[in-house]
């Protein structure tokens, strides 16, 4: 067993849960998402960032794409949610939440797309 | 139409296709090897990254779990937004105070934690990064991906020259003089930086590599379309066979012109394909035979390889023919009492450890007195000192000088720092390996015209030769001007094509003013080759024919002057009649209706 396999593994997984539970729920009741779960998903989407730095595979290459998008629609989403949060008059709107929300639901696509090359990426190594 | 394509290509600096031949070679660079850097670096900063987020977020998060109140005393919970600003400038060590209202003592304590653990973070991060810059793997990396992209741009012919001690730079700075582009491989990175110190007109690529290595000759353009040949001028025997090698087997189309003192070590050189082995010991023989028998010849000779800009070297008076002592039997000394010998002169040679048993061969300590008394100096026309050792050499031409001072003497200089002993020694001939290989090279790479020349020139006589001296300095002065190559094809001569093919131009026709046809152009025509026949210095009454090469001395404007007539249509009936024939539609239509004189 490669610990530095299982790293990655578990925080790539973890970007994609974290950002899972943020999205799921109504897209406009801000009730729903939890501010301290979207802090989280950024943040283990930065951490699973730089763990594909330097992989010269072009499935690395992939990966690190992936995560990318990821990171820019998250920060996008934080950007979003302290703006309406505390910057605009209006304070957490529905329709400000349902930006942030729909933002994240892009990261968590890409996140998804991560985790299918980590499956692919396992299963095609057991086979040859 | 042709000329005035080339023209704007010149202009705009777009060139015509490259030429097809190159197009064959296998490419041994890959692009994953040259970007390789970038991911060493985010592989190494993967860790302090890691950290940096990790403390980051950790700071930020308990900042917001932890209760605090505002300026009141009500409660009131630091958000994500103001927490992440407010680490941001303590992380930073920037410090803008407690905002937006002061901390509580829960929320101090948090902080002075969190202020140590982002510092150390922070410091971690840039150190790393700082120290990857710093790192000599990285710079390199760096270096050759600069040097890969400028070689690459590169849209114009250029010679790769490997090693660039002092035979390449000499080389390196006619070839610039003379326009042409070339690239630099050299193991020394002194050598390297040398080059980027040096003024040269155009901008020289050069990396610090390995010539023996194909990769770093492949970044230097081995395998570029626009390379037209490569030197391989390195002072390691073994290096420039491996250059000679690569060349001849990545690209069997380019000339290679490389360098040896070794006979054997040349055989294995022309083992692959045709290379030029230069051996310096070898043509600074064949130099001294033809300054003994022709000295214009040989002042014409090298005035010429000097190149543009040489003043006129001096006219060596040669011994009359007599007895020759060589000191130092090396390879050097070898050589040059063979070649002695073979002139028909007689040779006395002394070395201290010889290595076969020549009959005229002294065995001793030249430097010794003794030794120098057996050799008869007092009987002998000339001396050579010819060991590798530049004091050893001076020291030996004073013994010399002392013993018979009407003695002709030579010396090798080995260093370039004792260049200015060897010319307070004020020496009748001065062997330097180093600028024997420049000067060959350059004949033979400048313009292929040169070298046909100075081929042809041993044939000549030395009254012939003197005269084309005196030619040379009554029109371009005692330094040498541009020399410059005209083919008299489509091209390059437009309008002469139905003169050249009525066989009516002559070369003393073509050599005047196109703006009064009574001043001659100063420029003194060189070689004329027709196909494999090749006329020296041909004189006013040689008729041009079309596809002739013609090489040419003087200055610009005579160049200029000279490329009027061979590109404006009514220039040749003026040089050749005299009579202003009109160029333009007009006059060419009101002139038809006179009848035209027969002709």
């Amino acid at each position: 067993m490669n610990l530095e396999k299982v790293v990655f593994g578990f925080f790539v997984l973890l970007a994609a849960t974290l950002n899972f539970g943020f999205f799921i729920g109504d897209i406009a009741d801000p009730e729903l998402h939890n501010e301290y779960e979207l802090f989280a998903a950024v943040v283990v989407s930065l951490i699973a960032t730089v763990l594909k730095f330097g992989d010269r595979t072009q499935i690395g290459a992939v990966h690190l794409a992936t995560s990318l998008v990821a990171d820019l629609q998250l920060i996008a989403a934080t950007v979003v949610f302290a703006y309406a949060a505390h910057v605009s008059t209006e304070g957490l709107t529905a329709s400000s939440t349902a930006a942030v929300v729909s933002l994240s639901g892009g990261a968590l696509l890409a996140n998804m797309v991560s985790v299918v090359l980590l499956v692919t990426e396992t299963v095609s190594f057991h086979r040859s | 139409m042709a000329r005035s394509a080339g023209f704007w290509d010149r202009l705009t600096g777009r060139s015509q296709a490259p030429p097809p031949r190159a197009r064959r070679h296998r490419s041994v660079v890959t692009g994953a090897q040259a970007s390789a850097t970038i991911f060493v670096i985010m592989r190494r900063m993967r860790v302090p990254l890691v950290t940096l987020i990790l403390i980051f977020a950790v700071s930020v998060l308990g900042l917001t779990l932890i209760p605090g109140q505002d300026d009141a005393g009500r409660p009131w919970d630091v958000g994500f937004f103001d927490a992440f600003y407010f680490m941001s400038y303590t992380a930073t060590t920037i410090g803008f105070g407690e905002l937006p209202y002061p901390f509580t003592a829960a929320q101090r304590l948090w902080v002075m934690g969190s202020i140590y653990l982002t510092v150390i973070g922070w410091a971690y991060a840039i150190s790393a990064l700082l120290s990857l810059l710093q790192d000599r793997a990285f710079r390199s990396a760096l270096a050759l991906q600069h040097v890969t992209r400028k070689v690459a741009r590169l849209r114009e012919p250029f010679l790769l020259i490997a090693g660039y001690g002092q035979t390449g730079e000499s080389l390196g700075r006619q070839f610039d003089a003379l326009g042409r582009r070339f690239t630099v491989v050299d193991i020394a990175d002194a050598r390297i930086d040398a080059l980027e110190l040096n003024t040269h007109h155009a901008d020289v690529p050069g990396l610090a590599g390995d010539a023996r290595n194909p990769h770093d000759l492949e970044v230097a353009g081995l395998g570029h379309p626009w390379c037209e040949g490569v030197l391989a001028l390195t002072d390691d025997d073994e290096a420039n066979l491996a250059v000679t090698m690569t060349a001849a087997l990545l690209r069997p189309d380019l000339p290679v012109v490389t360098r040896t003192i070794s006979p054997v070590m040349a055989h294995r050189m022309a083992a692959f394909g045709e290379p030029t082995v230069i051996n310096p010991f070898d043509r600074f023989g064949d130099h001294l035979r033809l300054a003994l028998r022709a000295p214009a010849s040989y002042q014409l000779m090298s005035w010429l390889e000097a190149g543009p800009g040489a003043p006129l070297p001096e006219r060596a008076v040669p011994p009359a023919p007599g007895r020759w002592v060589v000191c130092g039997y090396g390879r050097f000394g070898r050589h040059f009492t063979a070649d002695l010998r073979a002139e028909g002169l007689e040779v006395t040679a002394i070395d201290l450890h010889p290595d076969d048993d020549d009959p005229d061969l002294l065995v001793g300590d030249g430097s010794d007195p003794e030794v120098l008394a057996r050799a008869d100096l007092a009987g002998a026309v000339g001396f050579v000192a010819g060991t590798d050792d530049d004091t050893t050499n001076l020291s030996l031409v004073a013994e010399a000088r002392d013993a018979n001072p009407d003695l002709f003497v030579a010396a090798r200089r080995n260093q370039p720092a004792s260049a200015v002993l060897f010319d307070a020694m004020d020496l009748d001939a001065v062997l330097i390996p180093t600028e024997v290989v420049a000067q060959e090279a350059y004949a033979r790479l400048s313009t292929p015209l040169l070298w046909r020349f100075v081929r042809e020139l041993s044939g000549c006589s030395d009254a012939w030769s003197a005269e084309l001296v005196d030619r040379l300095t009554a029109t371009c002065g005692e330094r040498l001007e541009a020399l410059w190559k005209v083919r008299l094809d489509d091209d390059e001569a437009p309008s002469l094509g139905p003169w050249l093919r009525r066989g009516e131009l002559r070369l003393g026709d073509l050599l005047r003013d196109p703006e009064t046809r009574e001043d001659r152009l100063d420029a003194v025509p060189l070689v004329a080759l027709r196909g494999e026949e090749c006329t020296l210095a041909p004189g006013a009454d040689f008729v041009l024919h079309p596809g002739d090469q013609l090489l040419f001395v003087g200055r610009p404007s005579e160049r200029r002057a000279l490329s009027t007539s061979l590109t404006d249509p009514s220039a040749p009936a003026y040089l050749v009649t005299g009579r202003r024939e009109p160029s333009g539609w007009l006059w060419r239509r009101l002139s038809r209706r006179t009848p035209a004189p027969a002709g």
